[in-house]
């Protein structure tokens, strides 16, 4: 197979992720840069060279991508598979992205679970109270007003922390994909 | 040169190349990458990412030797956003050759 093909063939099977409109208006760029290194008399080989190895490319068009997908769904969802793009990057982001995100999203989501139990415990007092009546009325109700109340501040507390560490990952991640390589010699 | 100096400093040279009418891929990538010694390949995913960003709209243009061309074209916000970066750029160049004038000085 011809050095160009291969490499075509290769860069087309990294971005199977990317929608096809996206991944043939980036591929056109290699495809041209083939063509005009032919047009000026190089070689496929030297021009492969030159564009370096596909799967770096892929990386960092993948990020890109993930990047700014993650900031216009504003998901949970979104922001993971920005982060695990960087998986490609190498091992330093396995190290000091990947396992502080995954850290710092579960202990998110702990305090998420713990404001949402606050809430039931709280609803929950009042309503057993009428039901059953382990508290008198009066009892129940200071209790599960306390319960709600510590609910609804650690809510507008992890509201703010969840923002910003949307902020700060992505804000990271875009760092990442301004990292330029050297010349490959 | 130094890797840390290239960070950012491409994505000001391709806005600005941009600037002075539409440029294809090929000609961006090989004239900065002659110029900084990187990379061809990581030009164009540098475009890509400024084009996602709005910086950049593309065009095809039939060229009388071989397949169309993609041309970069500079939108109005990446007029803005290349009027940023140069002003940034100047100011901290100008801080930086204050201290290493300052140091060099017998």
């Amino acid at each position: 197979m011809r050095t160009r093909d291969g490499y075509m063939l290769e860069l087309e099977r990294l971005l199977q992720a990317i929608p096809e409109e996206q991944r043939r208006e980036w591929l056109y760029d290699y495809y041209m840069h083939f063509e005009m290194a032919a047009q000026n008399g190089q070689s496929e080989e030297e021009a492969a060279k030159e564009l370096g190895d596909p799967r770096q490319i892929a990386n960092e068009l993948l990020l890109s991508y993930r990047v700014v997908q993650a900031e216009s769904s504003n998901s949970f969802g979104g922001l993971s598979r920005a982060v695990f793009a960087t998986f490609g990057m190498g091992l330093f982001n396995l190290i000091f992205v990947i396992g502080p995100y995954i850290a710092v999203a579960a202990v998110i989501l702990a305090l998420w679970v713990s404001a949402a139990a606050f809430a039931i415990a709280g609803i929950g007092t009042i309503v057993e109270s009428v039901w059953i009546g382990t508290f008198t009325l009066g009892q129940a109700f200071s209790l599960g007003l306390i319960c709600c109340s510590l609910s609804i501040l650690l809510g507008v507390g992890m509201n703010v922390l969840t923002k910003k560490f949307f902020a700060w990952t992505l804000q990271y991640l875009k760092f990442n994909t301004r990292v330029i390589r050297g010349k490959s010699k | 040169m130094n890797i840390q100096f290239k960070k950012g400093v491409l994505e000001i040279c391709v806005l600005v190349l941009a600037t002075s009418g539409d440029r294809y891929g090929y000609e961006l990538a090989v004239k900065i990458s002659e110029k900084f010694e990187v990379a061809v390949g990581s030009v164009y995913p540098l475009l890509n990412r400024l084009t996602q960003e709005g910086y950049f709209s593309t065009y095809l243009k039939e060229s009388t030797e071989g397949p169309p061309r993609k041309y970069y074209q500079l939108t109005p916000d990446g007029w803005k956003h290349m009027r940023t970066l140069v002003a940034e750029w100047n100011a901290f160049t100008k801080a930086v050759n204050e201290i290493v004038e300052e140091g060099i000085r017998p």
